[in-house]
């Protein structure tokens, strides 16, 4: 569903992205780690079809995104670190927008529908945006993703800035969309978070990607370790 | 997607209340626009046709009099007020009403409406043109200057980008949000008008095709408005600079080019002062023909001509009176020096108008508002076209009483009087204005300057959001 192949982006001197290979598949969610800088935003951005790489490949659903911007959109989700939607225009009216350019015509019900499958309170679906709190515009992107049928849903941050509550609630319907064959890649600071919804998780350094994990196959400790040690911060903790 | 976007883009204007508050005023301003115009209108159509019946009577009724001595007593020709000036006043309000018809002299119009305006008129009236030309266009300003940043500024055309948006698509549905609202406002504004014409008595030329067709300049003219607006919203990086990168265009489009125009065209093709006018016309008339003066070369020589046409030896054995003859002779002669000069004060006029049509190359204004001024028949050439008719009228006016006095009295017969019913058999003034096609053919060139800035600046527009 989400391959790079080789994927690399320099700015001028600078490598933002360097040699980076991953997958994930239908059912998946790969929670990219590492600190601000490490790459992981540029590669989101490439997946997008924002920025073109300097050499490899970002490939969705089969498709080269360099070769094929528009028609990979129509397979992806995205919800940036603040989802912004129209704050004069209510959820259902957002939701209708953002589906509609997306080319899905949706009825009423069916709108509504989306909305409550997000976990947005019903309360809330006339309501407008600029009453919205960061997780309930977060679930309104989810909705989006139901709406679209989306196979790939790409995160850059989504639960920075939430409460615990409301990250976990996050949490949740990222299971749901794995369960439906989403193929999620997701790049976070929040590691208890990467712990709970990612199948697979990797650590990203200067660019590359250094290690990579089996989400199952680690504890939490584990992984805080391991993201520490490539971060240079083992000489601090020992 | 052009649709969904109009839609959402229409409900977002909606919804904000600076937006409603600024229709509101807008749709005020110009009812009372409207209004003013309409009473005005109305007021000075009933003062003309008052003034030309009770001059007409004055006319009619002067009783037993010399022909000549009634050319100098003369009569008016009143210029007819056109039901589109209701929509745009033109320079109507500084060239006068009436042209005062006289003997040997051709006289320009007088009682023009700024000479009877205090000083409180240089703050200028509200008139529909005012808003047309203006305020619509800072409207659309206000409507349209963050329609593009504020997606950046708000984060939302990440999301959108996400979507898989086709940009001219996206950008021609915010286009049609923007343009819907500006093409009801002034729809209103020509149906208010054109039902306020229909309505009222003596109609004059109102047809509704004008009407339509100052429309249509007009939509033109806020679609210039909108590409260039949007234009500047795609390109701009934040809303402030967006807004004050429109406002500049408005200055410059509206205040400073036809101000410039106007000092540029007077600069280079200046009109003669009236003195110095006044003085060619008086240096050419005393080298002609005078017909008051029996004694000159001139007339002599016309003597002698006449007195060898009619193979008679005095003027007395001729079958009219040479007298009045002579008068008719002297009127077109004097004719001839007034169409002379009057033709070079046109040709300075046509000059400017050319230099003005060359800088609405800077300025949708400037081909705007001659089309506008044109339609309405408020325009210079309407005026010059009025003149001419007064002129041609006052030519055939002075042959007519000049003829009475040579068929019906004898050489030096200056007691001669014409009956009291004379004065009734010289036909009524009537002018008819030039048709709309015919304007619409001697505007062609701002026609097109007109739809060269819509080609031009939509093409740039829809080029520009490749950009997005």
């Amino acid at each position: 569903m989400i391959s790079t192949n080789k994927l690399t982006k320099k700015f001028g001197d600078f490598t933002a992205v360097d040699n980076l290979t991953l997958s994930v598949k239908e059912g998946e969610i790969l929670c990219l780690l590492g600190a601000n800088g490490a790459g992981k935003s540029t590669t989101i951005n490439m997946l997008l079809g924002f920025i073109k790489p300097t050499s490899g490949t970002a490939e969705i659903h089969g498709l080269d995104v360099a070769k094929n911007n528009l028609k990979t959109k129509e397979f992806i989700t995205y919800i940036p670190e603040n989802l912004m939607l129209y704050p004069s225009l209510t959820a259902v009216e957002n939701l209708d927008y953002f589906a509609g350019i997306a080319g899905k015509e949706l009825s009423p019900q069916m709108l509504t529908d989306f909305l409550k499958e997000a976990g947005l309170q019903e309360e809330a679906f006339q309501k407008r945006i600029s009453t919205f709190s960061k997780g309930m515009r977060q679930k309104v992107g989810i909705a989006l993703a139901l709406a679209k049928d989306t196979k790939v849903l790409l995160l850059d941050e989504p639960t920075s800035g939430l409460d615990p509550k409301a990250s976990n609630e996050f949490g949740e319907l990222l299971q749901k969309l794995k369960n439906k064959g989403v193929a999620i890649l997701m790049a976070t600071h929040d590691l208890f978070r990467a712990k709970e919804v990612a199948t697979h998780i990797g650590i990203m350094k200067d660019g590359k990607l250094r290690q990579q994990f089996v989400a199952e196959n680690i504890s939490l400790p584990e992984l805080e370790k391991a993201y520490l040690d490539t971060m240079n911060y083992k000489e601090a903790l020992s | 997607m052009i649709i969904k976007t109009f839609y959402k883009e229409s409900k977002e204007l909606w919804r904000d209340g600076r937006v409603r508050i600024t229709f509101a005023i807008v749709v005020l301003l110009l009812g009372i626009a409207v209004w003013i115009s309409a009473r005005q209108y109305q007021n000075i159509n009933e003062q003309h046709q008052i003034a030309q019946k009770a001059e007409r009577e004055v006319w009619d009724n002067q009783g037993e009099k010399n022909p000549h001595s009634a050319a100098h007593y003369g009569t008016y020709a009143f210029k007819p007020k056109y039901p589109l000036s209701l929509v745009d006043q033109g320079v109507d309000k500084y060239v006068g009403s009436s042209i005062f018809l006289e003997a040997h002299k051709r006289n320009e119009a007088q009682f023009s409406a700024a000479a009877d305006q205090t000083g409180l008129s240089r703050f200028g009236d509200l008139t529909p043109d005012f808003i047309l030309l203006f305020i619509i266009p800072l409207l659309i300003i206000l409507l349209g200057y963050n329609t593009f940043t504020k997606e950046r500024e708000m984060g939302t055309l990440t999301l959108l980008k996400s979507q898989g948006i086709t940009p001219w698509k996206w950008a021609l549905g915010k286009w049609t949000a923007l343009f819907l609202p500006v093409l009801l406002i002034t729809a209103l504004l020509f149906l208010i008008t054109g039902l306020v014409l229909s309505n009222l008595k003596d109609f004059g030329v109102f047809n509704w095709q004008s009407l339509f067709s100052l429309f249509l300049v007009y939509i033109g003219y806020y679609i210039i408005f909108i590409n260039i607006v949007l234009f500047i919203s795609l390109k701009a990086t934040k809303s402030g600079i967006a807004l004050v990168l429109s406002l500049s265009v408005w200055i410059l489009a509206c205040l400073a080019a036809p101000k410039a125009a106007s000092n540029i065209a007077e600069a280079k093709h200046p009109y003669p002062t009236r003195q110095e006018f006044a003085a060619n016309v008086l240096k050419d008339k005393q080298n002609g023909l005078d017909g008051h003066n029996p004694w000159s070369k001139e007339s002599k020589l016309l003597e002698q001509e006449v007195l060898a046409e009619y193979g008679v030896d005095s003027i007395h054995k001729l079958p009219f009176n040479f007298d009045a003859y002579r008068m008719q002779k002297g009127e077109e002669h004097e004719a001839e020096i007034y169409f002379k000069h009057y033709n070079y004060l046109k040709d300075q006029y046509s000059k400017q108008s050319d230099l003005y049509q060359s800088l609405a190359l800077v300025s949708p204004y400037l081909p705007t508002r001659f089309l506008s001024m044109a339609i309405a028949r408020t325009d210079y050439t309407a005026h010059w076209d009025f003149s001419d008719a007064a002129e041609d009228y006052r030519i055939a006016t002075q042959k007519f009483l000049n003829a009475n006095f040579a068929e019906n009295s004898s050489y030096g017969e200056w007691g001669y009087r014409a009956d009291a019913d004379f004065w009734k058999k010289l036909p009524d003034f009537s002018y008819t204005p030039p048709k709309l096609n015919a304007i619409l053919s001697s505007n062609a060139s701002n026609l097109w300057i007109l739809g060269a800035w819509m080609a031009v600046s939509f093409a740039l527009f829809l080029i520009t959001t490749k950009t997005v």
